[in-house]
């Protein structure tokens, strides 16, 4: 599966912004930033000061990141570097979006990410937050640190590969606001190494009391997860429960499907997934808005079951 | 209908295979015109010399040179008539001669000397461009030469002033490629054989830090201490760089071009590119490319798009200056008629030319405005007709 670049985030559309180009109006729409190395095209770097230059930017209540520079090797820390150089200038966002890239941009596992936790200081306002990019130690990893966020309503982590150290820090995180947690866990391939009992707090606890959406996406794990949140007491807060992308097949679902609170969801997102057609008729018997599409057949190599999440290179 | 034709002094003479798909759709686009059909010339008798063309030409004849098509035969004759001709750069690239020519077994699939190929190809091309130095033709041996050297014809674009992806100098082997790409701190190209059409020996490269991917048509086979490059349908990936230095070595062996692998866009999944025909001077049929890897020739089983959605995205104005460019990048040439394959940038706001196809009408069933490539193009070779305005084969650059 190829990922799009981002066309809607914080619940705005997402505009790409050049030189030249007015800024888009705040109230609806979120500019996006990208570099484009190739050809007579001013630098990432130019871009960005072009577009600080002008003070219709100090409207804008969001960014989304694409590109920096053709290799996307050093990313988070570049980005990190020059937000935090600039920070006069965006500490007022509300949105912010990094490493908006596809895969002909560059694989997710080769953009780099590592220390990401300035921005939070540099941008005490924020209300959403979304990454792409490795998230494990198959490149310089991801750390936020313990967050202590009033305002955070949405955090998404887009990863091929999740290293468990990231969940354990948000876990402890204080996001008394938050209403949409997103979180992709990837394939061992990529050094992805979480396990359901990672997820634990989450599931016992009550830690985000607001929180309405829930993605445990692109997951080796999905059936352990589906299971694990059916005994969930989240559940019963929740309005969206996606799980899609990932491995889920007829024994995570068949908890979904016995589980009384899933029928009170407004959507359960399966799609991508390795279920029975079977079973993709009983979960369509829910009531609810279930997406069902994409569903995969495992191959075999060797008599072996290969399955494969989604996106994890 | 079909707009009424009344030129019936006009005949068609066609220089292609007999039985290609080619020819029976441009036939078949004759007939719907009622118009007689085109006098068929094969590139075997062409290369035999059993063709004089000079007696077959009347003051209305108008010359149509096809593709050579996936005929094996014309293929061998073409590489025997290369392996006579002296390479204008120094023999640093893979021959046969012709007495292993004649008796090389066939193999599915496998990648014969492009260079020599279009060395003997362009002989027959000279060769016919002397033998119609005042017949009005569709296309121009000059032009198919150049469109069918993927170096030159970048050169050209560029010093015109076209967006092409920036290419590297000619480089010889992997080693080369590295030192040229860290000369300019770039981690991405697309290497692909100078002659070669479609994906054929094509390879997508980039790496990060001590990453290598690549994704290639190709495959080579190590035969009796060398080794044979063949061509597979089924898209392969590499991750070794030992293993992408031994394909790029092997596709070096040829002459290659190699540029700066530009990401393409991202549509329902997809990533794609276009092809856009140009005719008589105005961009006309136009398809979307999707594919799920690099490569979005057609022939390798992807598929077509949904263009009034992607146009909708990139919007009508850069839509116009993408089809602007194609048309400027066509009157470079003399030809009537041109395939162009254009990339949009990962944003869809900036486009590039990547190849022009000499042979890239072929777009069966495709029509826009009610007609498909080949009528579009006979039609327009009508009209242009009356203004006696196309072009000579002798024409000179």
């Amino acid at each position: 599966m190829a990922i799009d670049h981002k066309t809607h985030f914080a619940g705005k559309t997402v505009i790409e912004w050049e030189p030249g180009d007015p800024i888009p109006d705040p109230t609806t729409t979120i500019p996006r930033l990208s570099g484009n190395p190739y050809g007579n095209h001013p630098s990432w770097d130019e871009k960005f000061l072009e577009f600080l230059a002008d003070l219709a930017s100090q409207t804008v209540t969001g960014l989304v990141f694409g590109p920096l520079t053709e290799s996307a090797d050093d990313y988070g820390n570049k980005l990190v570097t020059i937000l935090v150089e600039h920070r006069e200038s965006i500490q007022h966002l509300t949105a912010l979006f990094l490493g908006d890239m596809t895969f002909e941009e560059s694989e997710i596992s080769w953009i780099s990410l590592g220390d990401v936790s300035p921005i939070f200081k540099t941008c005490p306002q924020l209300e959403h937050f979304g990454i792409r990019g490795c998230a494990s130690s198959y490149s310089s990893g991801l750390h936020f640190g313990i967050l202590q966020h009033e305002h955070l309503k949405t955090l998404i982590v887009e990863t091929g590969s999740m290293d468990r150290s990231v969940i354990h820090d948000i876990l402890r995180s204080h996001l008394p606001a938050l209403e949409h947690l997103e979180l992709w866990t990837g394939s061992e391939n990529y050094e992805a190494n979480c396990t359901v009992e990672d997820f634990a707090p989450l599931f016992t606890e009550n830690l985000f009391p607001n929180l309405r959406y829930l993605g445990l996406r692109d997951s080796e794990i999905a059936n352990d997860l589906a299971m694990a949140i059916s005994q969930s007491p989240l559940l019963e807060q929740l309005r969206m429960l996606d799980l899609s992308l990932g491995w889920l097949d007829d024994t995570g679902a068949v908890a979904l499907l016995n589980c009384p609170a899933v029928r009170k969801l407004e959507k359960l997102d399966l799609h991508y997934h390795y279920c029975s057609e079977e079973m993709v008729q009983r979960l369509q018997t829910l009531g609810i808005d279930v997406d069902t599409s994409e569903r995969q057949e495992p191959d075999f190599d060797d008599g072996e079951e290969q399955r494969y999440v989604a996106v994890s290179e | 209908m079909w707009p009424s034709v009344n030129n019936n002094n006009v005949h068609f003479l066609l220089i292609g295979t007999p039985g290609d798909r080619r020819v029976t759709l441009f036939q078949e686009a004759l007939t719907r015109l009622d118009l007689p059909p085109a006098q068929l010339i094969s590139y075997q008798k062409l290369i035999a010399g059993g063709a004089a063309l000079a007696d077959l030409l009347t003051p209305t004849t108008v010359v149509r040179i096809e593709s050579p098509g996936k005929s094996i035969e014309t293929e061998r004759l073409l590489l025997t008539l290369g392996a006579a001709e002296p390479d204008p750069e120094g023999e640093c690239y893979e021959r046969l001669s012709s007495s292993t020519l004649a008796t090389l077994p066939y193999e599915k699939g496998r990648l014969l000397p492009s260079r020599q190929w279009y060395l003997g190809f362009s002989a027959l091309m000279r060769r016919l461009a002397a033998q119609l130095p005042t017949a009005q033709t569709m296309n121009c041996p000059a032009d198919i030469l150049l469109m069918f050297d993927k170096r030159g014809c970048h050169a050209l674009l560029d010093q015109h002033g076209i967006d092409v992806p920036a290419a590297l100098p000619p480089i010889h082997s992997y080693d080369e490629l590295m030192v040229s790409l860290r000369e300019r701190d770039w981690s991405r190209v697309f290497l692909k054989l100078a002659h070669g059409s479609s994906a054929t020996g094509t390879i997508a490269y980039r790496f990060s830090g001590n990453r290598h991917q690549a994704f290639t048509t190709v495959e080579v086979i190590s035969h009796a201490g060398d080794f044979r490059l063949y061509n597979t349908r089924r898209i392969r990936k590499l991750e070794s760089y030992q293993e992408i230095a031994r394909v790029v070595n092997a596709l070096c062996r040829q002459r290659v071009h190699v540029e700066q692998w530009l990401p393409k866009p991202t549509y329902a999944g997809q990533v794609f590119d276009l092809r856009v025909v140009v005719i008589g001077g105005q961009a006309m049929h136009t398809i979307a490319r999707l594919s799920h890897s690099p490569m979005t020739n057609l022939h390798l089983l992807n598929r077509r798009g949904n263009l009034a959605a992607i146009r909708e995205r990139i919007g009508p104005e850069r839509w116009q200056a993408a089809q602007h460019t194609c048309e400027r990048a066509t009157n470079l040439f003399d030809s009537l008629y041109t395939g162009i394959d254009l990339l949009f940038s990962a944003d869809y706001r900036h486009h590039a030319i990547l190849e022009m196809n000499a042979f890239g009408d072929l777009l069966p069933g495709l029509l826009y405005h009610d007609q498909d490539t080949y009528t579009a193009e006979i039609l327009s070779v009508l009209s242009i007709l009356k203004e006696q305005k196309l072009c000579s084969s002798t024409h000179a650059r």
